[in-house]
């Protein structure tokens, strides 16, 4: 009995130890993703950021990324961690709008890799003219294409519409499908539809869109869906896109039956799985549309934020400065695959994907974060079901447009 | 009523009977099949869409490693047995208490009180999802094992009661009443009169249960969200990436998720099969 009360005191004495000298401040961070290159990547950075402040005890959660989603409210207003993941652009509006996170600007400000090399990602980070967060990885979108048949059918990466059209007539009189894609789970519509929007009606008229600010029976975005209808036309895609998902529509792809497929970089990793090479596969920028709209691109953003009820706001501040750093920011990107948003970050130089994608994102005028985080949820939720209805049914095109614009005047 | 035994049929009959049953457990194994085969395909396989044919080369032990290098499945295996067996004991346990005393005392509220219990097993658990997180954060105990573990037995308690009570109910009364006018103590009687008595049904019992709390996916979700003590059902789900699915190895890990329990039912089938019937004919 009394070694038992001897072990507790000691005990006791113990943790009084810890948390005097030890636990001097604490820095909570919340991460949402347990797979597990992205869980490594993540715990290296906060293995990195330990041993560079040995006095700050870090207390690292990770979670299910869906579960995150739900959850994140909850956390923000009652157990807010002091660093938590989300996403930037219009889904970030919420949270900002609700005086749930806390305004970075001034470390944008005096930052140095903030201030000055991230300058193409700044406006997605930004709302009311102040910005909110720091993103830690991004990748590009764009149109991932068949080398060999092009180069077997003489065709060059077409630089505008018309040079499009004109690629999707070579290869369907050669018996190719120009375009797969697999629209089961709806979100892959809405990446062609961005690139159609974004090109037709450049990145403002889309914010403006996805902000519930223009409606979809604008004549604006009628023309976007003139564009697609004669994509849909010339440039079939293949027939059974409905019943197959994202990685089921690669099938054709890697089998030579369909020539591109209109995909965020994630993909090119499944293109090898499904036996193509590195001199079979390659990737041009979805081509313009209307002449002189500036070049905006698809860019889905992962942050960090402060909530505005962190306890230990200085640490978040340091947390966020460091994953700002270049050397973060390019061993991070490196592990999962991605770009770093630091323009001054080393990327992977022997993936030609990874380099292309660099140039594109860090130069475009614009970064679009994808329609289902642009648009509100239950907003996206309608968009995406009207595309895949339209990519089925073209002359359903006013009746989804006017359901659309009904949805939209619910959900603002 | 009973089924005749297949030797007393005719011969023809058990000619169509030998024929039909590899046929009807071919398609009735069918779902299992596929994902045994999708577990030991090259990625490349699925890729490419073959999913059905043959896998162009066989990566048993290539996946299955995969599994265990790539995600902690080791760990969410323990984490499983770790909610699982005191989630039984505790149950099990409560289960015996109760349903000695609905079993055995006479008094007014023992039918009601069991109905209670009884009722218990008719509301949809995942209606009392927000009520449960909302009790564990105020208690603290959200995203611990202990907390999924109280949940858990709380919400077993009632079926195990139901079966304790109707077996004990079985047993022959004037067993007890002899006891008790030789004098032997309420306890002693529960302990070493009825307790050895009804071992079958708490065998029964504790494979039951162990199933249960080792497929449950739904509680785990809603109650932990801390990746050091994820469950191994909940577990697979970290091989889903935001995009890409890993289907070879989620295939490999579902089938390894699922072994503990068909191991289990192999080695005590005897009480299993008694558990599904005994529960069922008495009371």
């Amino acid at each position: 009995m009394s070694l038992r009360f001897t072990k507790l005191a000691l005990g006791a004495a113990m943790a009084g130890l810890f948390s005097g000298s030890l636990l001097a401040s604490d820095l909570v961070i919340t991460f949402d993703d347990l797979n597990p290159d992205k869980k490594a990547a993540y715990e290296a950075a906060v293995e990195a950021f330990k041993a560079a402040n040995p006095d700050i005890n870090v207390v690292a959660n990770n979670g299910d990324r869906e579960a995150h989603k739900d959850t994140i409210r909850n956390a923000l207003q009652n157990d807010a961690p002091d660093v938590i993941t989300w996403y930037p652009g219009n889904r970030m509006g919420p949270f900002v709008d609700a005086g749930l996170f806390t305004d970075i600007s001034d470390l944008w400000a005096s930052d140095e890799n903030l201030s000055s090399n991230f300058n193409a990602i700044k406006p997605t980070m930004t709302r009311d003219g102040k910005q909110w967060g720091v993103p830690y990885s991004y990748y590009q979108w764009g149109v991932y294409y068949r080398a060999d048949i092009y180069e077997k059918l003489g065709l060059s990466e077409p630089k505008n519409w018309e040079e499009l059209l004109g690629n999707c007539d070579a290869l369907k009189g050669a018996g190719v499908t120009p375009f797969t894609i697999g629209t089961q789970y709806l979100w892959t519509a809405a990446g062609v539809f961005d690139y159609l929007n974004l090109r037709t009606n450049g990145y403002e008229v889309h914010n403006d869109l996805t902000a519930g600010k223009i409606k979809y029976t604008d004549d604006r975005i009628r023309a976007t869906f003139a564009k697609w209808e004669e994509m849909l036309d010339r440039c079939s895609f293949v027939s059974t896109h409905a019943t197959m998902d994202w990685q089921a529509a690669i099938s054709p792809f890697a089998k030579g039956d369909a020539a591109m497929y209109v995909m965020g970089n994630f993909s090119v990793g499944q293109y090898k799985d499904a036996g193509l090479t590195d001199e079979q596969i390659d990737f041009f920028q979805f081509p313009e549309i209307t002449a002189g709209v500036p070049r905006a691109e698809e860019a889905p953003a992962d942050a960090f934020f402060i909530p505005a009820n962190a306890k230990n706001v200085e640490n978040a501040k340091k947390f966020l400065s460091f994953i700002a750093t270049p050397q973060i920011q390019g061993d991070w990107n490196k592990a999962i695959g991605q770009l770093p948003p630091n323009a001054a970050a080393e990327i992977n130089a022997d993936d030609k994907f990874i380099v292309e994608g660099m140039a594109t994102l860090s130069t475009a005028a614009g970064l679009a974060q994808f329609y289902d985080r642009d648009a509100p949820a239950a907003m996206a939720k309608a968009g995406m079901e009207g595309f895949q209805k339209f990519m089925l049914d073209p002359s359903a095109l006013d009746e989804i447009l006017e359901g659309l614009d009904k949805v939209q005047a619910e959900v603002y | 009523m009973f089924p005749v035994p297949i030797e007393k049929n005719s011969a023809k009959a058990q000619i169509a009977y030998k024929l039909a049953l590899p046929i009807a457990l071919f398609f009735w194994l069918l779902p299992l099949l596929a994902i045994f085969m999708t577990s030991i395909r090259p990625v490349s396989d699925i890729a490419t869409g073959n999913v059905f044919g043959i896998p162009s080369s066989f990566q048993l032990i290539q996946n299955y490693s995969e599994v265990f290098a790539k995600t902690e499945a080791l760990q969410y295996l323990i984490n499983t047995l770790l909610i699982a067996l005191p989630t039984m004991v505790l149950s099990v346990g409560m289960a015996c208490l109760t349903g000695y005393a609905l079993a055995i005392y006479k008094f007014r509220w023992a039918l009601p009180l069991f109905f209670l219990f009884v009722a218990g097993n008719f509301v949809p658990f995942q209606i009392l999802m927000l009520p449960v997180v909302n009790i564990s954060v105020k208690l603290e105990i959200m995203n611990t094992v202990p907390g999924l573990v109280m949940f858990h037995a709380a919400f077993q308690l009632g079926f195990c009661t139901l079966f304790m009570r109707n077996f004990m109910k079985a047993l022959p009364f004037e067993l007890i009443e002899s006891a008790r006018l030789e004098g032997v103590g309420e306890f002693q009687i529960f302990w070493h009169l009825v307790l050895p008595l009804v071992k079958p049904a708490i065998a029964a019992l504790c494979v039951l249960i162990f199933t249960f709390i080792w497929n449950d996916f739904f509680w785990a979700t809603v109650l932990i969200q801390e990746d050091s003590s994820l469950p191994i059902t909940v577990g697979v789900r970290t091989l889903n990436g935001e995009f890409v699915q890993q289907w070879h190895l989620i295939s490999a890990a579902s089938l390894l998720a699922a072994m503990p329990p068909v191991i289990m039912f192999f080695i005590m089938q005897k009480h299993f099969i008694a558990g599904l019937t005994l529960g069922a004919t008495k009371g």
